[in-house]
């Protein structure tokens, strides 16, 4: 029975299954690796050290900060993000004039690279001469300049705002995708049956966006929770460490403080957390839509 | 699966080693030396190629190539050069790493290439940094110190006539600037990123205290407290620009360029800017104040550059550096860059005699203090930096954080 199992179709994904296996698993091995033996901060390994570089991130209340924060962080980001892409793809899918310039102006944020986005956020949110604060100013919203990057209190929220920002754009792309997949005639249908705009949004959009959502949803994640670029470039995780997330943790473990040991098993930590998530979510969301 | 996953690791390994010892042999036939280079500004890479163009004429057959990389990602670029073998034969690293560089077996000395005229062309201040166990493992190529800049028409405003020489002076003349209002404020100080424990420095020092104390911390001892409450005091009086921990390095630079703070602690190079961005500012460069008792410090800072133990061509990267380290090419170098001479015969040229704001930094360098050679600075310069910024923003009292920090620089220092 076995040796009738045709081979062919194996022998024809096997060089893909290969690279794809070479590079998912490779790296991990290798991190693997580094984060069970000390490693001197030029990355040479030394002795073998069991867990001992995850007991070390254990005991480390900047590491148990960080990974609340970027707990606090993904949600919020990709919450935020949703919320907002829904009513505005809602709203680029009706047909109105000037809709493909609409259009182009909310996805053209998303072709600048997010490491310049960030810089020049963070010269709008200087205390002396940012663009904030003297807009703030000429609306009579404010009396003194706010420093926005000294404090986390205030830092940490803006970061969160300039990510929802910056992942609009890809959001809306996924979701006006799915807009577009709606038939019309489901609308006609209820329109004719009496049905009111919000009822058709609720019991017709949400239910068929529903797959392009959990796309949003995971990529978003994954994506969010990774994220370095705005973190870096507004404080560095700084005052004190207050505003960082794990991967400027990992950063400056690895690339500042030259614990690359640690450093990888911070790396790891996050993998197991993606993993995790992505599983548990594509399971309970995925697979019943199947 | 792990047997699976050697073997596969061990292949790769042995292909990337393979194609580095071919790229390597390849390179010592034909006498090809390998530099990284640290990019200070846009006119670090042109001049780079320049001296390597000039000497390979002189020394034909030898290849010179140039790495220009961004001081952010030197640190890791050269991690994961040296992790993977494929390093160049020199390189331009802070002096600060370099004990790391020699523990490590990494860097080569070069006492067997130098003879005592190659060593005597140094000024020793900046040589010593870079001396380890008696034996030489790098060559200064950069070096800095700190003075305090200040604003003539801003301390004219406020009725202040002479730069202040110690920092209860300082206290009272920055006071009286903040107050001229307008956006305009007495004393610049950083609390963020990079260095913001080394502008607590220059007050700790006034104060009496060292960082590193008979190998203990001295965060704990009472000159570091009265330090730091001078600065927290400062801030409480606004005699600081607000917001303290949103400001770099670069953020108190432009302030002052922008004729917004009175006084400024900074390096030579901001000379440079100044001339180049905001000519018709009326400044004037002076000491780093004294504390009650007449202490005073300055912070050095060296760059050094190394050969590698694993280079091939050691005899042709030194005769490259001895090129490199006569005085037209470090003449340019250093002209261009805004730092201070290294070499005695440099020093002599008119570029730097001529040169008033130069003249005080070179003035200041029998008070300059190198950041310590010990393992682990990096992490307790983090962990300063840290307890700094909690007192700054007020949600530490300061002997406690101090204190806190003090211990866990302790327990890195014993290690």
């Amino acid at each position: 029975m076995t040796a009738e199992r045709p081979i062919l179709p194996y022998l024809m994904i096997a060089p893909s299954l290969c690279l794809a296996l070479a590079i998912v698993v490779w790296p991990i091995v290798e991190l693997s690796e580094i984060a069970s033996h000390s490693v001197n901060r030029f990355g040479q390994l030394r002795d073998f050290v069991g867990l001992a570089n995850f007991e070390a991130l254990w005991n480390d209340p900047n590491f148990i900060a960080s990974l609340w924060r970027t707990l606090v962080w993904t949600v919020c980001v990709v919450g935020g993000a949703l919320l907002t892409a829904i009513p505005v793809s809602l709203v680029l899918n009706e047909d109105f004039h000037g809709r493909g310039l609409a259009r182009v102006l909310v996805m053209l944020p998303w072709a600048v690279s997010l490491t310049m986005t960030a810089i020049v956020w963070r010269w709008a949110l200087s205390g002396e001469s940012g663009m904030l604060n003297s807009a703030l100013m000429g609306m009579g919203i404010i009396g003194t300049n706010i420093q926005w990057l000294a404090e986390a209190s205030t830092a940490f929220p803006m970061q969160i705002f300039i990510a929802v920002i910056v992942t609009v754009p890809f959001t809306v792309t996924i979701l006006l995708g799915g807009l577009s997949a709606i038939p019309d005639d489901l609308y006609e249908a209820a329109a004719l049956e009496g049905a009111g705009r919000w009822t058709m949004f609720r019991t017709i959009t949400l239910p068929l966006l529903k797959p392009f959502l959990n796309i949003a949803m995971i990529l978003n994640t994954i994506y969010v929770f990774n994220s370095f670029p705005i973190i870096w470039a507004t404080t560095q995780g700084g005052p004190a460490n207050s505003t960082d997330i794990l991967v400027t943790y990992l950063y400056k473990m690895g690339f500042r403080l030259g614990k690359l040991g640690e450093a990888s098993a911070v790396s790891l930590v996050m993998f197991a957390i993606l993993l995790v998530f992505t599983l548990v979510y594509v399971r309970l969301s995925m697979r019943r839509e199947a | 699966m792990r047997i699976a996953s050697h073997w596969a690791q061990r292949t790769v390994r042995v292909a990337l080693s393979g194609v580095a010892l071919l790229a390597l042999s390849a390179a010592a036939e034909a006498g090809t030396v390998r530099v990284t280079v640290a990019e200070y500004s846009a006119k670090t890479g042109p001049y780079f190629e320049k001296v390597a163009k000039d000497f390979e004429t002189a020394n034909p057959g030898t290849d010179i190539q140039i790495e220009v990389v961004p001081w952010d990602s030197l640190q890791q670029k050269l991690t994961t050069d040296i992790s993977a073998g494929t390093n160049a034969d020199l390189s331009i690293i802070g002096t600060r790493w370099l004990l790391d560089f020699v523990s490590q077996g990494i860097a080569e000395p070069l006492d067997g290439y130098m003879d005592q005229a190659f060593k005597d062309r140094f000024i020793s201040t900046f040589l010593t940094p870079s001396v380890m166990d008696d034996k030489t493992y790098g060559l200064p190529i950069a070096a800095s110190a700190r003075a305090m800049y200040y604003n003539k028409d801003l301390f004219q405003k406020a009725g202040v006539a002479n730069p202040p020489k110690t920092w209860a002076e300082l206290e009272d003349a920055a006071k009286k600037i903040s107050a001229l209002g307008d956006g305009v404020y007495g004393f610049g100080l950083q609390g963020k990123e990079i260095e913001t424990d080394v502008y607590y420095y220059y007050a700790m020092w006034s104060h009496g205290a060292e960082i590193v104390e008979d190998g203990k911390s001295g965060l704990s001892s009472a000159g570091a407290a009265e330090a730091a409450k001078l600065y927290k005091r400062l801030i409480d009086e606004k005699a600081t620009q607000p917001g303290v921990t949103s400001y770099s390095r670069e953020d108190t630079q432009n302030l002052f360029k922008q004729g917004k703070l009175g006084m400024v602690i900074t390096a030579p190079f901001l000379s440079n800017q100044i001339r180049d961005e905001a000519p018709k500012l009326q400044y004037g460069v002076t000491g780093i104040p004294a504390g009650p008792k007449g202490d005073k410090g300055t912070y050095g800072v060296t760059d050094s550059i190394i050969m590698f133990q694993n280079s091939k061509n050691k005899d042709e990267a030194f005769k490259f550096l001895d090129f490199l380290f006569q005085t037209p090419q470090r003449v340019a170098f250093t002209v261009n860059e805004g730092f201070l001479p290294v070499e005695k015969e440099e020093a002599q040229d008119k570029h730097f005699t001529d040169s008033a704001d130069l003249k005080v930094f070179t003035s200041l360098l029998p008070d300059a203090r190198f950041a310590p050679v010990i393992p682990g600075w990096e992490e307790i310069a983090d962990l300063t930096s840290n307890a700094l910024q909690s007192i700054y923003l007020g949600k530490e009292e300061v002997e406690p954080a101090l204190k806190a920090a003090a211990e866990k620089a302790d327990a890195i220092l014993k290690q």
